[in-house]
């Protein structure tokens, strides 16, 4: 952006032009010299304090600092409430154990040669044959335990997906009550009660990490580090976008082009994969499992680390994490410590004896009951706080007359005129109520059509059949020659149809600048990897989707244009709704479905959203378009449908409409006719 | 500018650094004294047997400092919780902490504990690389002792896990034993709670019933958090074996007790050292808990004139009654304190290798009588004592002295 | 005994069972269909109200199993502990409410089920703080009558059980149809807003639900100490995950369905125990959990849906 676009203050321009270069959010100077100061004590903790059991305990804190973190992803960016998080850090766990202990011991054959010869396993001479010793490495299966647990991950996942909040919490409590318990049924493979034993320490270049605490520790900070930045990145990514928006509104997510089932499932394999790694550093340390070790109230401490830290903040996990981590082996055992001198000062026998640390559990719960009732965001909530804006920015100063281009959405291939959408004979039942009977209406390319009626005829739910919310009972709906009945809403989305609703479903805790963006996840093509390596094709995406959206924002003058960082749910209702406006144009769509958006509006900012609604169709967008005020129906529609009752009862233009008996009677009643 | 975020930011701060600070003072000795680390699970479920056991090894203890230490060594103790709240029992990451916790602290020169063979697997390959002898007084999982596993649970080679009772590969085999032979029992059923310890002496129980011809109808596993086992006992009912035995510790043999007593009233039933408790007797209350057969992995202590005294002892300055691992501690004790005099004696330093070496090579008369040590660190005594509960309406129903009746030694087995 | 006399004897343990089951799945199923909230809490209200029962009962002198009444006395002294427990839980549900869920009750998403879940701690591990990890031997007053029908046996205690759990459940069925408290909360079940706009004080609506569920747990959880002999810190846990089972099974919502779901979660115990093992029961039973929840949503009667709309 070389200048200010018309509408613009000087102040915004100011404040974006500044803000390009930081499109990839870097942090403020303050908190990179804490992060710097963090990760110099991390790496000098051990050589400062040299008591093994401290390094012990810290490399402990650090392993739920890594499964905050993947849980993290899971309940905080893609809103799925898991309850039996445990389950994967037991199966990451026991994938290394079983896989290099003695706990199988198959009989030897040639089909395990050439896992021999990768050095995966060797060949145990006894007096009763021969047989199979596995003795995976350690660093090997940290990628394969992450590989393995992640499909478990799908696997959990998969059943929950059309599931609401509270029960696909039950069904992921379930699946981690199972596990444990299958583990412990199954002592052929894993020892069951009596734990599995002899789990080989990880081996470096010859030097066998044995029993010391420091290497351990030091593996740990590697991969707290590395999943840190992982989560920073995808969070900041179009697939963190993609899991905010389902965590906001799936509905409308699925809407704007997010195919929800596989996002969900990613973020399920996602978080499996960091509990599996974690699990597998955790009992390559420990060098022992037992069942025990992993269940509920495992799950629970995560989630109570994660709400306290913050849900959805990366650095608030880890540092719930280990605060809460520190508390229970350190800050507790010490204050019982003082409590018990203080016991034997004063003579109190119940002073000397109590023991803090077995109420860290109704810590806990008071934590959580606290934080959800006082702080829901967290200790280090995920949401940054926005700046005040000036007097000039909020004075809105929007120019009349529209506007000529705007990047993305313009003229596709289809002729002026022809017939874009399609709908013949459709027909949608709830359960007893008909809610729309074979209605049949087409939509020409490059033209305005709008749709009106009294409440509860059928509009918004023609909406929600054409894109594919609600299933219809029968009929036909051809957009562009191609059938899209049966489409998934997301890609309906891809197919070029975009709409607002007449609630107005925007992601109310994401910035102005996330929901638009958000518009654009069907156009974008950049996924897991390239979102966690950042390579250049990633980066010059996200700048020129950045550039984009900025660019349609700015058809709202400047009312938008400020608020950019604001969370919508802090915007004005008006301003929600050219925000959802500007999200659907942000898909670059063929046909833009708009849900009376100009409800809520004053004249003066209807003639506004008119001009804008005006100059879409000049620039070859397709619009059809819900409304009340029929003001607007007259000054935009080239031609007009009447549904009543879920029938349609009258086409024509706007004047021939106004005069037909039938919408009359509708509207106003039979009396009216004859007025 | 304060604002609350910031506020709340350097607060933690501030608590981690205190955390920090306190956690950098060195462990500090009083010059002429040594410490015992006394590591058992205090939170939990197991949390009043802990109790007990460290009630009875700090007798010994604190009688020795009365008398002004040994050779001049004031006795101090390092009181360590291997259980946690999260796991409601011990836990075997939070005993390896410990483990550490005690080899980091050189003033430690030997340790009592653990209570559970889970902590204990977590531990011996940490208190062998610190050359730090630890001598349980009822942890009997056989493997740890093991010569089969020493690679895995003392990688150093010597023996640092010593036991003031013996272990479960004699517990179970010997208590079938006794049921075929001395209760001429011809069929069983067995359970377990699960739990490491219940599987395992369900496991060598089994074993040996099947050697020895009892038949074994049927095995199932009963889960300690559920309350109803009407379902397992309504089925071995129907079975209608001989006898029922029962390995697991108390939180799920309380509910065994109970309504065994109503399904299965004339069955004759047995468990291990997990039925001999008080809680057993305190939960399940008579007459359900009548009848029942207990093992102890170690002799019948409490019948031993010398004992009676100090168990009188006990419960005065403790006001409840000592169980049977309350006196396996204070031997525990015993000989590690054995240890240190000898060493004195000789007028060598008190290290931990010396004390270890010491340990390996005692021969200290205990409450349970002389006690000495095989080269893997089991108690050479190999006794198991059987006990049946008898109701004393003299005496409390909790008091385990007069509620469990000695019955004899269960056979050892031919093999 | 031949093998249909075992079954016989498993189908009488598992419609005990299930009538425990029902009672507790009563409750909570009430709290939901107002709310739309799964409640944690209550099944550790139901495990703080055992301990109360047993308290009450060892104030009027009843201890151990060793006193046995009957006729009048065991009348009056069984009406005063059930008076009593079902009291002190009720208002425990309702202290809850007030002041943990209230605040919470706008808050879309999550936050006040998580908020149930810190509750459940807090209840759990005040008593186990307390009370102690160890099992309570639970007064029992009454005496040790058994019916035999060939070797099939009855006990008073499951006559007690069932009787106990009809009488409440019919109640519960008259109040919920006939009262005007009752009506009123059937109306803020299907829609609370148009309930509000009726003049229906939907607050007191909501405590008398929790007031009712959580004394209906209180119910249970006497009767649970009478029938085992038995409490401790842990009971709430296993109870809790069957009854919670069974509400989902027999319909999240329905009254008539949380009866039916107990009763074959208890069978499903009692005569699966039997005939497979003992030690898959709970995979067994949160297969089925999870099995309702993805296939059958709305469970054998239930009318609201957990899937989106």
């Amino acid at each position: 952006m070389a200048e200010p676009r018309a509408g613009m203050t000087s102040d915004t321009f100011t404040r974006l032009r500044r803000a390009a270069p930081l499109a990839w959010a870097a942090p403020a100077l303050r908190s990179r010299a804490l992060i710097a100061a963090a990760a110099v004590a991390a790496l000098l903790f051990p050589i400062a304090i040299r008591n093994d059991a401290d390094i012990d305990s810290l490399a402990n804190a650090l392993a739920f600092a890594a499964l905050a973190l993947g849980l993290n992803i899971v309940v905080g960016f893609a809103g799925l409430l898991d309850l039996g998080y445990a389950a994967f850090f037991a199966i990451g766990a026991y994938s290394y154990g079983i896989l290099s202990s003695w706990q199988l011991q198959p009989d030897w054959s040639s089909f395990w040669e050439p896992f021999q010869w990768l050095g995966l396993v060797a060949r145990n001479h006894t007096t009763a044959g021969d047989f199979v010793h596995f003795q995976v490495s350690f660093w090997l299966m940290l990628p394969l335990s992450a590989a393995i647990t992640a499909s478990f991950g799908i696997l959990f996942g998969a059943p929950t997906l059309r599931l609401k909040g509270d029960y696909l919490a039950i069904v992921t409590l379930g699946f981690g009550e199972i596990v444990p318990i299958v583990v412990r049924n199954w002592p052929s493979l894993t020892n069951g009660a009596m734990g599995l034993n002899g789990v080989a320490a990880p081996q470096l270049f010859g030097f066998n990490f044995g029993i010391a605490a420091t290497p351990y520790y030091y593996v740990a900070v590697a991969l707290v580090a590395l999943l840190i930045l992982i989560s920073v990145r995808l969070k900041d990514s179009r697939v963190g976008r993609a899991w905010m928006a389902i965590r906001e509104d799936e509905i409308a997510a699925a809407a704007m082009g997010v195919d929800r089932v596989r996002f969900k499932l990613l973020a399920f394999a996602m978080g499996a994969a960091f509990a599996g790694m974690t699990g597998t550093l955790y009992i390559a340390k420990l060098q022992t499992a037992t069942p025990d070790m992993f269940m509920f109230p495992v799950s629970v401490m995560i989630l109570v680390m994660v709400v306290f830290g913050g849900i959805g903040s990366v650095w608030g996990v880890v540092v719930g994490a280990l605060i809460l981590q520190v508390l229970q082996s350190w800050v507790l055992e010490d204050l019982s410590g003082w409590l018990h001198v203080l016991g034997r000062f004063v003579g109190v026998d119940w002073l000397q004896r109590v023991e803090l640390a077995s109420s860290i559990e109704l810590i806990f719960g008071l934590i959580l009951v606290f934080m959800m009732l006082f702080r829901r965001e967290g200790l280090i909530p995920a949401t940054r706080r926005v700046p005040a804006l000036s007097l000039t920015e909020q004075s809105a100063q929007v120019g009349r007359g529209g506007f000529d281009r705007l990047a993305g959405v313009g003229a596709g291939a289809e002729r002026d005129g022809e017939k874009l959408l399609e709908i013949e004979d459709l027909t949608v039942r709830f359960g007893g109520l008909v809610a729309l009977r074979s209605v049949s209406l087409s939509v020409p390319a490059h033209r305005i059509v709008a749709v009106i009626g009294p409440n509860g005829s059928g509009k918004s739910t023609l909406f929600n059949v054409m894109t594919g919310l609600v299933p219809a009972d029968g009929g036909m709906v051809r957009f562009a020659g191609m059938e899209i009945l049966r489409l998934p809403p997301h890609r309906i989305l891809e197919c070029g149809i975009a709409r607002t609703f007449q609630n107005i479903r925007l992601f109310p805790n994401l910035s102005v600048l996330e929901n638009v963006m958000i518009g654009m996840h069907a156009r974008l093509r950049t996924g897991t990897v390239g979102a966690v390596l950042r390579l250049p094709v990633t980066r010059r995406e996200e700048a020129e989707a950045r550039e984009r959206a900025l660019e349609i924002l700015a058809v709202f003058g400047n009312r938008l244009l400020p608020r950019l960082d604001h969370p919508t749910a802090s915007l004005s209702y008006a301003n929600r709704r050219r925000t959802e406006i500007a999200r659907a144009l942000a898909s670059g769509p063929k046909l833009l479905l708009l849900d009376e958006p100009a409800a809520g509006m004053n004249p003066a900012e209807t003639l506004e959203l008119v001009d804008q609604i005006k100059s879409l169709a000049r620039i070859g967008l397709s619009i059809v378009l819900i409304e009340h005020k029929l003001d607007v129906v007259a000054d935009l529609a080239d031609n007009v449908i009447v549904l009543d009752h879920g029938e349609k009862i009258a086409e024509g233009t706007t004047d021939a409409v106004r005069r037909d008996e039938e919408v009359i009677r509708a509207y106003l009643g039979r009396s009216a006719v004859y007025a | 500018m304060l604002s609350r975020r910031s506020l709340v930011i350097h607060l933690s701060t501030t608590a981690l650094v205190g955390a920090f600070a306190v956690r950098a003072r060195s462990a500090v000795a009083a010059d002429k004294s040594i410490t015992i680390g006394i590591n058992l699970p205090f939170t939990g479920a197991d949390a009043h047997d802990a109790e007990l056991i460290k009630d009875g090894a700090m007798m010994a203890i604190e009688d020795a400092n009365e008398h002004g230490g040994i050779a001049g060594y004031k006795i101090e103790v390092m009181q360590l919780d291997d259980g946690t709240a999260t796991a409601g029992q011990y836990d075997p990451v939070q005993a390896a902490t410990n483990a550490r916790k005690m080899v980091s602290n050189q003033a430690v020169v030997a340790a009592i504990g653990p209570q559970m063979s889970g902590s204990g697997k977590a531990m011996a390959p940490i208190l062998s690389e610190g050359d730090l002898a630890t001598v349980t007084p009822s942890s009997t999982n056989p493997d740890i002792t093991n010569p089969k596993f020493a690679g895995q649970y003392r990688p150093k080679g010597k023996a640092i896990y010593f036991r003031t009772v013996t272990t479960d590969a004699f517990q179970g085999p010997n208590m079938a034993n006794f049921l075929a032979d001395n209760l001429k029992v011809k069929s069983v059923y067995v359970l377990d709670d699960s739990g490491a310890y219940g599987v395992g002496i369900a496991d060598s129980f089994q074993g040996q019933a099947e050697k020895r011809g009892i038949k074994v109808l049927g095995r199932d596993q009963l889960n300690p958090k559920e309350t109803d086992y009407t379902t397992t006992l309504t089925k071995i009912k129907s079975l209608n074996p001989d006898a029922l035995y029962y390995g697991g510790v108390s939180q799920a043999g309380v509910k065994v007790v109970k309504q065994a007593y109503d399904i299965v009233p004339n069955m004759l039933k047995a468990g291990g050292d997990g039925m001999y408790a008080a809680e057993v007797l305190k939960g399940a209350g008579f007459p359900a808990a009548e009848d029942w057969y207990a093992t102890i992995a170690a002799p019948n202590i409490l019948a031993n004139p010398d004992a009676k005294p100090w168990i009188e002892a006990f419960a005065k300055k403790y006001g409840m009654q000592p169980e049977n691992y309350s006196i396996t501690a204070y031997d525990a004790a015993l000989v590690i304190l054995d240890a240190v005099k000898s060493i004195a004696a000789s007028g060598k330093p008190v290290t931990r290798d010396a004390v270890r070496d010491a340990i390996q090579t005692s021969k200290v008369k205990t409450l349970q009588g002389e006690v000495s040590f095989d080269e893997n660190g089991d108690i050479t005594n190999r006794i198991i004592s059987v006990f049946q509960i008898h109701h004393d309406p003299n005496n409390p129903p909790d008091d385990m002295v007069h509620q469990y009746k000695y019955i004899g030694t269960a056979p050892a087995s031919s093999t | 005994m031949s093998d249909y006399e075992v079954l016989l004897q498993q189908v009488v343990n598992g419609l005990s069972l299930g009538a425990m089951y029902a009672l507790l799945a009563l409750g909570f199923t009430l709290v939901y269909g107002i709310l739309e909230l799964i409640n944690f809490a209550h099944f550790n209200v139901f495990m703080v109200s055992s301990f109360v029962g047993m308290w009450a009962l060892q104030l009027l002198g009843i201890s151990g199993q060793e006193r046995a009444l009957t006729g009048f006395a065991l009348v009056g002294v069984l009406g005063f502990a059930f008076i009593v427990t079902m009291l002190a839980a009720g208002i425990l549900g309702v202290a809850i409410e007030r002041i943990s869920l209230r605040p919470l009750r706008g808050v879309r998403g999550t936050a006040a089920m998580i908020t149930t879940i810190g509750v459940s701690y807090i209840l759990f591990n005040v008593i186990l703080l307390t009370v102690g990890a160890g099992s309570e031997n639970y007064p029992n007053p009454l005496p040790a009558r058994r019916w035999q029908w060939g070797e099939v046996t009855i006990d008073l205690k499951e006559v007690l059980i069932w009787a106990v759990a009809l009488v409440l459940m019919i109640g519960l069925q008259l109040f919920v149809n006939r009262t005007r408290l009752g009506k009123a909360m059937r109306a803020t079940a299907q829609d609370a807003e148009a309930a509000r706009m009726m003049g229906v004080d939907v607050d007191r609506v909501i405590m008398t639900a929790f007031f009712l569920g959580s004394a209906l747990a209180g119910a249970a959880a006497l009767i649970f100490g009478l029938y085992y002999n038995y409490t401790s810190f842990i009971i709430g846990y296993t109870a809790g995950l069957r009854a919670f089972t069974a509400a989902v099974l027999g319909g999240i919502g329905s009254v008539p369905g949380a009866m039916v779901g107990g009763v074959v979660i208890g069978l499903i115990e009692s005569v699966g125990g039997q005939l497979i093992a003992v030690r898959w029961t709970d995979v067994i039973i949160f297969s089925i959990l999870v099995l309702v929840l993805v296939f059958v949503p709305t469970g054998l009667f239930g009318r609201a849906t957990p899937t989106k709309s």
